[in-house]
């Protein structure tokens, strides 16, 4: 899958689950950070993380892992985006 | 960024402000350090020094003391002095399993044969083999709840904490082990983290009493009074189908703790609200059956000061 792809999955995810207001989602870009405490990030909260990868999983059609850490993957919509890519990858 | 989100989305602000509400003097590193040292004491003893210390209590904080009598009011209906017979109760139960908990937390098999009477519906437990969610709150010896759970399901327990209450009670209470991790909510992707120990078919331990004063709360009637209530738990439970088992340990009136399972139930897409009602309603029969051991010493009913 492409990035620009992926990446617009994600924006529609946004919108749809974590009802983010439309006319703002050009703004967001691969650097867009995405947890809360982060400077300029989309504040996402923990609740928002659920949604996200639930999003996720039913957008791309593979189980989030099992893996400890996935934190790194969730930091922003460019590491968001790369992990996605890497799953369907068959990574 | 933040802007990005639509206005409701930005209630979360007091989430943000760091809201303490919960804390109140017992929370303090002394009375922790103080109970362990009691530790050697035996426990007969020890129980009563506690209820000695804890009948001092409610002259000393007056906000706590007032809170408490609300909530025996709405879950007894006692009025005079049988309201301040009850009001006292609250603060020595309190301390009494507050000495238990400290003393006794790092000798838990011991503890499990000598002040552990009757599990009643283990069997739920031994029924559900993959990830599950053992749903608590703040009445009786919670804590000891999760720890003798975890020794009985034989899968490790992640047991989820306050941030502040994970860095200044760890030595204490917070230890990791016996199958036990305490993960603090302090990062959001703790969600994240929970939702794949779920999916191995661990198990989350995690309080669905106090609101955190964010979007992710739900109001549901508490003895007939609007209250609000995380939805955090149903939300893990609808993403991986991962059944809630509410589960309490309370001390009965031979001092010998008694652990309730409850009837095991799954939160569906979209129905997160409609499970969190049934919780509340598990947990409305526990505590009309201990009033006494809620040890919520705030108003439930307006925890932010509404």
């Amino acid at each position: 899958m492409e990035i620009d792809k992926a990446l617009e999955e994600l924006k529609d995810i946004m919108v749809e689950r974590l009802k983010f207001e439309p006319s703002r989602v050009p703004d967001l870009s691969l650097a867009t950070a995405l947890p809360k405490g982060i400077e300029g990030s989309l504040g996402l909260d923990s609740l928002d993380f659920i949604e996200l990868s639930v999003g996720i999983e039913e957008r791309f059609g593979f189980v989030i892992d099992e893996a400890q850490d996935l934190e790194a993957h969730f930091q922003s919509l460019g590491t968001l985006v790369e992990y996605i890519k890497s799953r369907l990858a068959g990574g | 960024m933040l802007g990005l989100r639509v206005a409701a989305r930005m209630a979360s602000s007091i989430d943000q402000a760091g809201q303490r509400w919960y804390a109140h003097s017992y929370n303090h590193p002394n009375l922790y350090r103080l109970a362990a040292t009691l530790g050697w004491v035996p426990r007969r003893l020890r129980l009563g020094l506690a209820r000695h210390i804890g009948r001092l209590a409610p002259s000393r904080m007056p906000a706590e003391r007032a809170a408490i009598r609300t909530a025996m009011t709405r879950f007894t209906g006692a009025t005079g002095s049988r309201l301040d017979t009850l009001t006292v109760r609250v603060f020595t139960d309190f301390a009494m399993c507050f000495s238990d908990l400290v003393s006794t937390n790092r000798q838990i098999a011991a503890l499990r044969s000598s002040h552990v009477g009757n599990v009643e519906g283990v069997e739920r437990l031994a029924s559900l083999p993959g990830g599950l969610i053992s749903l608590t709150a703040h009445v009786g010896n919670w804590e000891l709840a999760g720890r003798l759970l975890a020794g009985r399901s034989a899968r490790p327990t992640h047991v989820v904490v306050a941030p502040d209450e994970a860095e200044a009670l760890q030595r204490w209470v917070r230890r990791d082990g016996e199958g036990v991790r305490f993960v603090s909510r302090s990062r959001p992707t703790v969600s994240l983290e929970l939702l794949a120990a779920l999916r191995r078919g661990e198990v989350v331990g995690v309080q669905g009493d106090r609101a955190l004063g964010t979007r992710g709360d739900v109001e549901v009637p508490f003895f007939g009074h609007p209250a609000r209530f995380p939805l955090g738990p149903f939300r893990l439970s609808s993403a991986v189908k991962a059944p809630l088992l509410p589960a309490f340990c309370l001390l009965d009136s031979q001092y010998r703790y008694v652990v309730k399972i409850a009837e095991p139930f799954v939160a569906a897409r979209g129905e997160e609200e409609a499970a969190a009602r049934t919780w509340v309603a598990a947990l409305e029969a526990i505590v009309r059956e201990y009033p006494t051991q809620w040890f919520n010493f705030f108003d439930i009913w307006a925890p932010f000061g509404e």
